[in-house]
């Protein structure tokens, strides 16, 4: 299985914040969810993987190519789609057409019809008069109309009703079918990823937390309620976060054989969603591995 | 070939669908020799991610109940009944062996272990 | 590349559709000063086109393109040609067909190296800095010249005049020659620095 994208010990300065030593690569045929809070550095990343930044260190290659030598090359084969519209204001969908279609080798037009009338996008009315998730459709469209074998999206589903955001996903569904693309989408909605991703890499504070197959997070990680009585200074040892409260406790751990191990029957092990990883990964991180209500 | 996955189970959505389609095949409701839908097909109809189908169908293949054809798909094994119950032999035997030796280290005397065995038999048939 | 040279000219669609014919009343109106109209002309429809692909988001639709920074740039140096070149025609057919003579090719080359020059400074200097601090810029040097003219040289306009008139009459090849190479080494310098600043730029 080869890797799409790789991304070896990069670094990247702000005067505010940082990205450090971030490694990860993405597979080849499968949906990659990019998870993590609002300014630990998603979109930092994403701008790096489209070389609108550059990193102060380290290496990006995607399909096995560097910026440096093959910049054109590479953006042939990326279709994109970002949390802002970054269309002319003035311009339709017929002129971001002509625009696309000077840029891209491969663009179908028979290809580009059939999503414009899927997603129902009017093709001579100013891109500026759509709603939000008209927008989001019309960047999708023009993203998947030229044969890319990439898609990179930043934040795709932010801002956009829930009705609509399961149809990007069978949207999305369709597209993977024939195992050659790839996508890579960063979110913090992680409800969606729970019907597609394949694999999470999850970033917080400018480092990488984990990246791994979606079911590996279902089998290490669990969450744990039990009687506040069985923790102690030991058994605290074992969680990321605990949050105690007048009736009990909850907590995260990353090795749930062990704790199954360690507490047995005394405890209620639960499978945790993303959002429970994220938000005990951030108290964790806090130093503050009790969270008291 | 109908798969009800529940999301809010403990069990991990691969291995719900890896002993369904087991199952599936055990009871001859899949036929050796049929064509199973492609991961990818499987995991758009289920709503899932296709690394969670990719894992099922591995599991299956690899306990020998599915084969797969580079460029075709996955099939259903010819099921060999001599093998299942091989197999099951198996799984019998290292169950008891530890029932054996549990019931040893409290001293459960031989007559004791049948009695147990004869009742939770006749109560499970 | 070529397709954004292409993609700067069609989005100008309708303002040249304004612009050239009201250079053509313009012309209509007023046979002399050619120089000064054309250049004037040139610079604001030009201007109107790159300031189009200034936004931000234009900056990163272009930049996810497969175009390289280094096109992008380009394709803005050998816009201004086109633009000139547009404006250029016009008013060498309008000046045919209004006034029956055409401008002589001195003056049409005065045009083309009025309007280089300063795109030769004002490129540079958009990418570096924002438009809006050229608007100010611009204002800030027309402030300059009013005073300039107003306390220190009152008769500036007659000596610009003067030394234009004299540097059309001029017939020495050699000078032109110096000139015009001059005039290319400035503008691929400011071609060079605008695809300095513009690849160290971060979106």
């Amino acid at each position: 299985m080869e890797n799409v994208i790789e991304l070896k010990q990069v670094h990247k300065s702000f005067p505010n914040f940082q990205v450090k030593d971030l490694s990860f690569s993405v597979k080849k045929g499968f949906v990659t969810g990019f998870i993590g809070g609002n300014g630990v550095g998603k979109s930092t990343t994403i701008k790096m993987l489209m070389n609108l930044l550059q990193p102060d260190a380290g290496t990006i290659s995607i399909f096995g190519m560097n910026y440096n030598k093959h910049e054109k090359e590479i953006k042939q084969r990326i279709g994109f789609v970002y949390d802002e519209n970054v269309f002319y204001e003035q311009s339709t969908m017929l002129d971001m057409r002509s625009i696309m279609k000077s840029a891209y080798a491969k663009w179908d037009d028979e290809l580009f019809h059939y999503y414009v009338k899927e997603f129902e996008l009017p093709i001579k009315q100013k891109i500026k008069s759509f709603s939000k998730g008209m927008m989001m459709k019309a960047s999708l469209a023009l993203a998947l109309s030229h044969h890319a074998e990439l898609i990179i999206m930043d934040e795709p589903t932010s801002g956009l009703d829930p009705i609509f955001r399961r149809e990007l996903l069978d949207i999305l569904h369709s597209f993977m079918q024939d195992g050659e693309k790839t996508i890579f989408f960063s979110t913090h909605i992680t409800t969606d990823l729970d019907r597609i991703a394949d694999y999470i890499t999850f970033i917080h504070n400018g480092e990488l937390m984990f990246s791994k197959e979606y079911y590996q997070i279902e089998e290490e990680y669990a969450i744990i309620k039990g009687a506040t009585e069985l923790l102690d200074r030991d058994t605290e040892k074992e969680f990321i976060a605990i949050r105690r409260s007048n009736h009990g406790f909850e907590a995260l751990t990353s090795n749930k054989a062990q704790a199954s191990h360690l507490f047995g029957d005394s405890v209620l092990l639960e499978k945790p969603s993303l959002e429970d990883i994220m938000y005990y990964t951030k108290k964790g991180a806090e130093g503050g591995a009790a969270i008291n209500t | 070939m109908q798969i009800i996955i529940s999301n809010s189970s403990n069990e991990p959505i691969y291995e719900q669908i890896y002993s369904q389609i087991k199952r599936h095949i055990l009871m001859n409701e899949l036929k050796s020799g049929q064509a199973l839908p492609s991961m990818r097909q499987l995991a758009k109809e289920l709503d899932i991610s296709v690394i969670t189908t990719k894992r099922a169908y591995e599991e299956l293949e690899r306990n020998g109940f599915i084969y797969s054809v580079v460029g075709k798909g996955s099939f259903v094994s010819e099921q060999n009944n001599e093998m299942i119950k091989e197999r099951k032999m198996k799984v019998v035997e290292e169950q008891l062996l530890s029932a054996v030796q549990n019931s040893k280290e409290i001293g459960l005397s031989l007559n004791e272990l049948l009695d147990l065995l004869t009742m939770l038999y006749r109560e499970e048939l | 590349m070529l397709q954004l040279i292409r993609k700067d000219v069609m989005l100008q669609k309708n303002t040249l559709l304004i612009m050239l014919p009201l250079l053509v009343v313009y012309i209509a109106l007023n046979a002399s000063a050619t120089i000064l109209s054309g250049v004037l002309f040139t610079i604001a429809i030009t201007m109107q086109a790159f300031m189009l692909d200034e936004k931000r988001q234009i900056h990163i639709l272009f930049n996810s393109l497969p175009y390289t920074r280094k096109e992008i740039v380009t394709s803005k140096y050998i816009g201004v040609f086109c633009f000139t070149g547009l404006v250029l025609l016009t008013i060498l057919i309008a000046n045919l067909v209004i006034h029956g003579e055409s401008p002589t090719w001195k003056e049409l080359l005065f045009i083309l190296c009025l309007t280089t020059l300063f795109f030769s400074f004002s490129l540079p200097f958009s990418y570096r800095f924002k438009s809006q601090y050229l608007l100010f810029a611009s204002i800030g040097t027309f402030a300059a010249y009013l005073v300039v003219i107003n306390v220190f040289i009152p008769n500036l306009h007659d000596l610009i005049r003067e030394v234009v008139a004299f540097l059309l009459a001029m017939e020495q090849v050699q000078l032109y020659v110096l000139v015009g190479c001059a005039l290319v080494i400035v503008y691929i310098l400011s071609w060079l620095l605008s695809i300095r600043i513009y690849e160290k730029k971060m979106f």
